[in-house]
C-alpha cells in the first residue's frame, strides 16, 4: 500500500511541474468551451428545447474542465512500451496492473483538478446564460462527487486496458487513436449526450464511457435527481469492477508473454 | 519551378519512407477516418435536433462544415512540415541543420514532412461539401467555382501562417505555446459553422486577427446566395486576400525571429 | 588572406536562471561565449578544435558556418563573411553534428542523397562521380538500399560523412565525428579523413574529446577555454608543454621492498609492484632509476604508456578551466 502511495505522489509531483503548459492550456480549454456554447445558444434561439440551455451550458464547461482526465497523456508509458524498457518493471516487486493504476489515476487526478478548479471558478462568474449554474440542489453536488470518483475509477481502468492492447500491438498509435476519439464522443465531449437523440441516449448511458463525466454532470444540474441514484451508481461499479478485472486479466496475461519472450 | 520540384522529391521520399510501416500507416489512415467521421456525426445530430441554425438550413451547414474540413485538412496534409513538426525542429535545434543547407528556411521546413493519413479527413470534407451542395440547391456558375477555391487556397495559406506563430513563440523561448491552438485548433472548430452566431468579439477575432471569416464564410455565403453581413458580391472575392496578407505579417515576423534566433542561438 | 580568417571574435548569452524562490522574474545572466577570439587557418589544414564542454567550441562552429551571427569581430571565409549571405556561404562547406543525424530515418540512404542532390543543386555528372568516389572509400556501396534506421553507427556516420561530401565542400566541420564508436570504425573514419583530406585538399575543423583523432590526424591543435584562445600550435608542443608527469612501474623479488625517493616522486603500491610518479623536470629521470635499481633486488621496470586523456585533463586543471 505505501509503495502505490509513493508512486501516486511521484506521478503528482510530475504532473505538478508543468504549471506554464497548463496556464495555456487552460486558456485554450475555456476558448473552446466559449465557442462551444455561442453554438448552442445560438441553436436555441433557433429552436428551443426541452432541455433548459443553462444546463447545457453547465454541461459544457464541466466536460472542459475535465477533459484532462478523459484522454490518455501519458507518452512516457507509450515509450516505455514501444522501446520494451517496460520489461525492468516486470522486475518490481509490485502488482504490475496496480502500479500503472496508480500511476494512470495520480496524472488524471492532479492534471483535471489543476485545470478544472481554476476553470470552473471562472465559469461560476460569468453572466447567467453563458456560466456554469450553481448545482441543482446539496445532495446533488454530493451524489455527483461520488459519481465522479467512480467515473475517474472506471477511466483508469479503460486506460489501462488500452494500455493492456498497446503492449500487443506494437505500433498502437493507430488503435489508441481511435479509441481516444470513441471515448471523446461517447462521454459527451465533443456534443453533449443529453442533445443526443433521445432514443440513442437509452443505450449510450449505459455504456462505460457514460459512466466518467455524463452521469456526474446529470447529477450536478439535476437531470438524474436523487432518486437516480439506485439507478446509476450501480452501472458504474458494475462497470468499474468489469473493465478492472477484464484489464488484470489482460495484463497478466501480457506479463506472461513478456517473460516468455524475455522482453 | 526548382523549389516546387525540390518539394515534389521530398514528398515522394516522405510518403515511401511512410509507408515501410504499412499496417500502422493503415490503421493512423482508418483513425483520421474515425475522428472526421465523429465530427461529422455531431454535426448530423445537430441538424436532426435542432433543424436550423439562425438563417441557415442543413445543407448550408454541411457546405461551411465542408469548406473548413478540406481546406483545413489539405493543409495538416500537404503543410505538416509547418502545422505538425515546426515547433519541435525549434525546441530539437533541428533547425541549425537546416540553417546549414543552401536553400530558404520555410521551404526546407515545408519539405520536412507530409502527412497522407489526412486524405481520409480530406474525403469526409468532399463528401460533406458535396452533400451541402445538393441540399442547399445551388446554381453553380464559373464565378462561384472561382470563388470556392480561391476560399479554399487562401484559406490554406491563412492556416499556414497560423501554425507559424507557435513556431515564432518557440524562437523567442516562450513556455506555453498551447494557446496558439485557439486560433488554429479553435478555428477550425469554431469556423466550421457560419460566423454570425458568435458574439462580437468572436466575430472580430475571426475577421480581423484570424480571417476565417473573409476566407471562408463570405465565399461560402457568396455561393450559397446568402451575402453574410449584407456585403456586396464583390467582396467575396476581394476578402479570402486577407490569408495570404496574414501570413506575409506572419512571415516577416518569422524573418525578424530567425534573425533573433541567429543572434542567440539555441 | 589566409583561407579562415577570424580576428577579434565576441559572442555573449543571456540566460535566464532558475526563478529564486520570492522574486517574480527570472534573473538574466550575461555568459561570455567568446571573448576576443583571433586565429587564421590555411586552406588545406586539418586543425583539431578542443576545449571542455561550455567553451565555446560550438559556438565558433556555428559562427563560421554562418547559423550565426557575433556581436564584433571579423570573419571571412573563402573571402566571404559567413552570416552575410548564408545560403551562398553553405553552399560551400560541409557540417557533420556526431549526435544528430542529418540524412532521413526511414529511407535507403541512397534516397537521401539523391534528395539532397536537389538541395544541394549538384549537377549529374558531379554527383555520379562524387558518389561512386565517395561510397568506394567509405565502404558504402552494399548499403545504399538500406534505410539509415537498419545501419549500425559506424556505417551512419559514414553515411552521414558521404551526405555532406557530395558537394564537395571546401571546409568541412567535424563535431565529434567519432563518439561512440567501435575501434575498427574510428580507424577507418581517420582514414578517410586523411585521404579527403589530401586528395581534394579539404579544409577540415575538427571538435573533438577524443585525443587519439587529433593525433591521428591533426597537424595542429587550437584549446579553446572560456571562450578564450588558450593555445595554438602541434600536439608535441602542446605535450611538451603539459606532459609533465611520467610514471615508471617497479616490481622487486622482495615485495617488502620500498625504495627512499625524493620527496617529489610519488609512490603508491599496485598490485606486485610499485608505480611512482615523478617529473622529469625537478628529479632527473636517470637519478629516478639509479635510485630505483639501487633499493634491491630489480626483477621488472616498466615504462607506463601515456595517457593522452589524463594529460588533457590535467591541463584543464592547470589552466583553470
Amino acid at each position: 500500500m505505501k509503495a502505490y502511495l509513493s508512486v501516486f505522489h511521484i506521478r503528482r509531483k510530475m504532473e505538478l511541474q508543468y504549471r506554464g503548459a497548463m496556464l495555456g492550456g487552460i486558456l485554450c480549454q475555456m476558448f473552446f468551451g466559449l465557442i462551444l456554447i455561442s453554438l448552442y445558444r445560438a441553436l436555441y434561439a433557433s429552436k428551443p428545447q426541452e432541455l433548459p440551455i443553462t444546463h447545457v451550458v453547465s454541461y459544457v464547461w464541466l466536460q472542459q474542465a475535465f477533459f484532462r482526465m478523459l484522454l490518455a497523456s501519458d507518452p512516457d508509458l507509450g515509450d516505455k512500451i514501444r522501446t520494451g524498457s517496460i520489461s525492468y518493471d516486470l522486475c518490481r516487486p509490485l502488482d504490475l496492473y496496480g502500479f500503472y493504476y496508480v500511476r494512470i489515476m495520480a496524472q488524471k487526478l492532479t492534471g483535471s483538478l489543476m485545470r478544472g478548479i481554476p476553470m470552473l471558478l471562472f465559469a461560476l462568474l460569468l453572466p447567467e446564460g453563458w456560466g456554469l449554474s450553481l448545482p441543482s440542489s446539496v445532495p446533488g453536488l454530493v451524489i455527483s462527487l461520488l459519481a465522479l470518483f467512480l467515473g475517474l475509477l472506471c477511466v483508469c481502468a479503460l486506460e489501462n486496458i488500452t494500455m493492456a492492447f498497446t503492449m500487443r500491438t506494437l505500433d498502437a498509435k493507430g488503435v489508441q487513436a481511435m479509441l481516444n476519439l470513441l471515448m471523446l464522443i461517447l462521454a459527451g465531449n465533443i456534443l453533449p449526450l443529453t442533445l443526443f437523440p433521445d432514443s440513442w441516449q437509452q443505450v449510450i448511458t449505459l455504456l462505460p464511457y457514460a459512466q466518467l463525466l455524463d452521469a456526474p454532470i446529470r447529477f450536478y444540474t439535476g437531470e438524474y435527481g436523487t432518486d437516480s441514484v439506485l439507478r446509476v451508481l450501480p452501472v458504474q461499479i458494475v462497470w468499474t469492477v468489469l473493465l478492472t478485472l477484464l484489464g488484470r486479466f489482460l495484463w497478466s496475461r501480457n506479463q506472461k508473454r513478456l517473460i516468455l519472450q524475455g522482453g | 519551378m526548382d523549389t516546387a520540384k525540390l518539394y515534389l522529391h521530398s514528398m515522394g521520399m516522405l510518403i515511401k519512407s511512410q509507408l515501410q510501416y504499412p499496417v500502422s500507416f493503415f490503421l493512423q489512415t482508418l483513425a483520421q477516418l474515425v475522428m472526421e467521421g465523429g465530427e461529422m456525426m455531431a454535426l448530423i445530430l445537430v441538424i436532426d435536433r435542432f433543424d436550423r441554425l439562425g438563417q441557415w438550413e442543413a445543407g448550408n451547414l454541411f457546405f461551411f462544415f465542408g469548406m473548413m474540413a478540406v481546406t483545413f485538412y489539405l493543409t495538416e496534409c500537404f503543410g505538416r512540415g509547418i502545422t505538425g513538426n515546426f515547433p519541435y525542429l525549434v525546441r530539437s535545434g533541428g533547425l541549425d541543420t537546416i540553417l546549414v543547407r543552401p536553400r530558404g528556411v520555410l521551404t526546407q521546413v515545408l519539405c520536412s514532412a507530409v502527412d497522407p493519413r489526412r486524405i481520409t479527413c480530406i474525403a469526409v470534407g468532399v463528401t460533406a461539401l458535396f452533400i451541402g451542395c445538393r441540399l442547399s440547391v445551388i446554381r453553380w456558375t464559373f464565378l462561384k467555382g472561382l470563388v470556392l477555391a480561391e476560399g479554399i487556397l487562401c484559406g490554406c495559406v491563412l492556416i499556414l501562417g497560423l501554425f507559424m506563430i507557435e513556431a515564432i513563440l518557440c524562437i523567442h523561448s516562450v513556455k506555453s505555446v498551447e494557446f496558439v491552438n485557439a486560433l488554429t485548433y479553435g478555428g477550425r472548430s469554431a469556423c466550421q459553422y457560419p460566423m454570425d452566431i458568435y458574439p462580437r468579439p468572436l466575430r472580430i477575432l475571426f475577421t480581423v486577427i484570424a480571417p476565417f471569416a473573409l476566407t471562408l464564410h463570405l465565399p461560402a455565403s457568396y455561393i450559397l446566395d446568402k451575402p453574410l453581413y449584407g456585403w456586396p458580391a464583390w467582396a467575396a472575392f476581394a476578402a479570402p486576400l486577407s490569408g495570404p496578407v496574414v501570413f506575409l505579417i506572419i512571415y516577416a515576423c518569422f524573418r525578424k525571429a530567425m534573425r533573433f534566433y541567429r543572434s542567440t542561438g539555441s | 588572406m589566409p583561407f579562415i580568417h577570424v580576428e577579434k571574435l565576441n559572442k555573449t548569452f543571456t540566460v535566464l536562471e532558475k526563478r529564486k524562490k520570492g522574486s517574480l522574474f527570472r534573473e538574466k545572466k550575461t555568459i561570455e561565449a567568446l571573448r576576443d577570439l583571433s586565429f587564421d587557418i590555411e586552406r588545406g589544414e586539418l586543425v583539431g578544435y578542443i576545449g571542455p564542454n561550455g567553451a565555446g567550441k560550438s559556438t565558433t562552429v556555428k559562427i563560421l558556418s554562418g547559423i550565426m551571427t557575433p556581436e564584433s569581430g571579423e570573419v571571412t571565409v573563402g573571402g566571404r563573411i559567413p552570416w552575410a549571405d548564408r545560403r551562398e556561404h553553405v553552399r560551400r562547406i560541409g557540417v557533420v553534428f556526431g549526435q544528430r543525424m542529418q540524412l532521413w530515418w526511414d529511407v535507403p540512404i541512397l534516397d537521401s542523397f539523391l534528395l539532397l542532390k536537389d538541395i544541394y543543386r549538384i549537377s549529374d555528372e558531379d554527383y555520379r562521380t562524387r558518389l561512386v568516389e565517395l561510397t568506394e572509400a567509405l565502404q558504402l556501396e552494399e548499403l545504399l538500399r538500406t534505410p539509415l534506421r537498419l545501419l549500425s553507427l559506424g556505417q551512419r556516420m559514414r553515411a552521414e560523412l558521404c551526405g555532406s561530401l557530395l558537394h564537395r565542400p571546401e571546409l568541412l566541420f567535424l563535431d565529434e565525428p567519432t563518439i561512440g564508436l567501435d575501434a575498427v570504425s574510428k580507424l577507418s573514419l581517420r582514414e578517410f579523413l586523411k585521404w579527403e583530406n589530401e586528395k581534394y585538399g579539404t579544409t577540415i575543423l575538427l571538435t573533438t574529446h577524443d585525443m587519439e583523432d587529433i593525433a591521428a590526424l591533426c597537424s595542429r591543435v587550437m584549446v579553446l577555454g572560456h571562450g578564450r584562445k588558450l593555445f595554438d600550435g602541434n600536439l608535441e608542443t602542446l605535450l611538451e608543454r603539459y606532459d609533465t608527469v611520467r610514471t615508471v612501474k617497479a616490481c622487486y623479488a622482495d615485495p617488502a621492498v620500498m625504495p627512499v625517493l625524493p620527496a617529489s616522486v610519488s609512490a603508491s603500491r599496485e598490485g606486485e609492484g610499485i608505480l611512482f610518479s615523478y617529473s622529469p623536470g625537478e628529479t632527473p629521470t636517470a637519478e629516478v632509476l639509479r635510485l630505483l635499481q639501487d633499493a634491491g633486488d630489480l626483477r621488472e621496470l616498466t615504462i607506463e604508456p601515456q595517457n593522452i586523456d589524463h594529460l588533457i585533463a590535467a591541463m584543464y586543471r592547470e589552466m583553470d578551466l
